[in-house]
């Protein structure tokens, strides 16, 4: 098992999925065959879409 | 956590990136079940009671960097306040509604609006710019996908087929849908041209269940907030499909099901050993459930 260290760029994907994850339950994904990082699903919150629709203006 | 670890010979880690730059839209594209849903609901509502009235959808689906993907919709709601010039959606029973389609979906987003127009007008209005332009600023890519729907095309031309008289333009029968965007600053709406794709209606499975929908989803809606992994099915009732709810209690893998098929409300408690009526008649489902946890907390 080898080891190196992550870009910057990788960790800062890392942590922005981790937060994700830990602020709003979304998924964080993992190479299934070296156990990696993958990135984040592009999921989105409930309460986002919820917001969204609740202030959907009267149309004419 | 800041390694990354892989067996034999270290590799780069390709990240994908966690939110893609959007550009403006360019087009927006519907599955084929939700243009068939839009067509078919329109002219259901025109030849219904309250056909005089404007009528709409909510739209979800995938955003991509210039395009809008449309998966699915979900109807005003019968609690929409309508007439000839204007139609305030339901949004409480639309925001459950989206609940329950994104469950298996989360990537699913807010892409925009519907709305019909009782004469010609294949354009948004002045009074909904009002609106519409203030709305999109908190949208995804600060942009809004709004489709017009109108009753004045010459059916005679395709007869059972759909044609486009313009790239942003769907006709079907008399029914058309002109779309437009528009994005946070823009002084007008921008047609926007419209392509069709073999693609569900992920909301078309609320349809059998939605009277269900409509009757409990602010109570539904709460219980969903406040009590965690909660989901929801649509199954066959003892009569019709049913609405079910399931809440996990978190021992002995039991879990409380709640079945609604039309004004009836049953609860089980699901157990290893199998499911076990509850003798309990109440219709606030989230009374019910409420109930049915303390009376299990107190055994």
């Amino acid at each position: 098992m080898d080891f190196r260290p992550m870009t910057e760029t990788e960790r800062k994907t890392l942590v922005s999925a981790l937060r994700g994850n830990a602020q709003d339950g979304l998924a964080v994904l993992m190479d299934r065959q070296t156990t990696s990082f993958l990135g984040t699903a592009e999921e989105v919150p409930d309460e986002e879409v919820i917001n969204a629709i609740r202030s959907v203006p009267s149309h004419y | 956590m800041a390694l990354a670890l892989r067996r034999g010979t270290a590799t780069r880690v390709k990240p994908r990136p966690v939110s893609v730059p959007l550009a403006p839209l360019q087009r927006v594209v519907l599955g084929d079940e939700v243009s068939r849903v839009l067509f078919s609901e329109y002219l259901a509502h025109q030849m219904s009671d309250r056909g005089g009235e404007e009528t709409g959808w909510v739209l979800l689906g995938l955003r991509r960097v210039d395009e809008a993907i449309v998966l699915a919709t979900i109807p005003a709601g019968a609690g929409r306040v309508a007439d000839q010039g204007h139609v305030k959606f339901d949004s409480a029973v639309q925001a459950f509604a989206s609940r329950v389609v994104r469950q298996r979906h989360k990537q699913l987003t807010m892409l925009g609006v519907v709305h019909t127009h009782p004469g010609s007008l294949r354009h948004p209005s002045s009074g909904d710019y009002r609106g519409d332009i203030r709305w999109v600023a908190n949208q995804k890519g600060q942009e809004g996908v709004f489709g017009i729907g109108t009753a004045d095309a010459n059916p005679e031309l395709n007869p059972g087929i759909s044609w486009k008289p313009s790239a942003n333009v769907q006709c079907l029968g008399e029914l058309c849908l002109s779309w437009y965007v528009l994005g946070k600053g823009d002084r007008t709406y921008r047609p926007l041209p419209v392509e069709l794709s073999i693609g569900p209606d992920l909301g078309s499975c609320l349809r059998p269940v939605w009277k269900e929908i409509e009757l409990h989803a602010t109570r539904l809606d709460q219980l969903a907030r406040v009590v965690g992994h909660v989901t929801f099915e649509i199954v066959p009732g003892q009569q019709q499909p049913a609405l079910t709810m399931t809440v996990p209690i978190g021992e002995d893998d039991r879990e409380i099901r709640v079945e609604m098929e039309g004004k009836a409300v049953r609860y089980r408690l699901l157990t290893p050993d199998g499911p076990l009526a509850a003798d309990l008649h109440e219709d606030r489902v989230d009374v019910g459930v409420f109930l049915m946890l303390s009376e299990l907390a107190a055994r």
